[in-house]
């Protein structure tokens, strides 16, 4: 069996969650103007700067934590599987966003 | 000044899709020989995203404004409030997708065909957002055209 290494595998699993996360914190911010958007925007002057740090920094803090996991092997997946969670997660990701967008 | 940061941003966008390309054919026909240049290339990539993003960023906060307001009183007001919209926060999907990238490309795509398969699959979804994200770009800018000739009359 093909195997990846545990950096591919965690950092890959990683980017498909955040940029889900990326696209419910589209959802939650448009929707709290005053109080999410208005935090994010007094964080760093542009919430949109806000949001770009805050998705890198999850993307490295999850995909650190993950590659740990297993006394330090780091998750296991089949490329397949990997490939069908990131697809996955940037497609579901995507819909959110321009869902969210075509209908507020 | 503006055309030439706006020019810059568009520039690098495309840049980013045409190496992406390069990578997507290189790995398809990976061997001993181009492991180098590919991850060269998936490095390359994600620097000309992540400069397209900051340009792009830069001109997003000091000279949209005023576009966006033409925008938006004009006959195409859904180049801001959807596409706009839309484009400015994808990108951070794609952003993240070139910092994964040289992670993914680290691995010998010429004997892991598990790797080869990730690494091409990335790259494809950053070829295909790329290319979308472009033509959200390109609404917006004929929303603005078109606000203006309306504007003239």
């Amino acid at each position: 069996m093909e195997t990846l290494s545990k950096y591919s595998v965690s950092f890959g699993v990683s980017l498909a969650i955040t940029s889900i996360l990326s696209a419910l914190l589209v959802v939650v911010k448009e929707l709290n103007e005053n109080s999410v958007l208005a935090w994010m925007k007094g964080l760093t002057s542009h919430h949109w700067i806000t949001h770009g740090l805050l998705m890198m920094i999850a993307f490295f803090a999850l995909g650190w934590g993950l590659a740990k996991m297993n006394n330090g092997e780091g998750l296991k997946m089949t490329p397949e599987r990997l490939v069908c969670v990131i697809a996955s997660g940037v497609v579901i990701g995507g819909l959110i966003i321009s869902g969210f967008y075509l209908v507020y | 000044m503006t055309e030439i940061v706006l020019m810059a941003h568009v520039l690098f966008g495309m840049l980013c899709i045409v190496g992406g390309v390069w990578l997507f054919v290189d790995v398809l026909h990976a061997n001993e020989a181009n492991q180098g240049r590919i991850r060269t290339m998936s490095i390359a990539v994600a620097i000309l995203m992540w400069l397209a993003y900051l340009v792009g960023g830069y001109w997003y906060l000091t000279f949209y404004a005023a576009d966006k307001a033409i925008i938006l009183k004009g006959p195409w007001p859904f180049a801001h409030s959807f596409f706009m919209e839309m484009k400015e926060h994808v990108a951070i999907m794609l952003l993240l997708l070139v910092t994964y990238l040289p992670i993914a490309a680290a691995s010998n795509t010429a004997v892991n065909k598990g790797a080869r398969k990730l690494v091409l699959w990335v790259v494809g979804l950053i070829v295909l957002i790329g290319i979308a994200i472009d033509g959200a770009g390109a609404i917006i800018g004929i929303g603005a055209k078109v606000a203006l000739m309306a504007a003239k009359g």
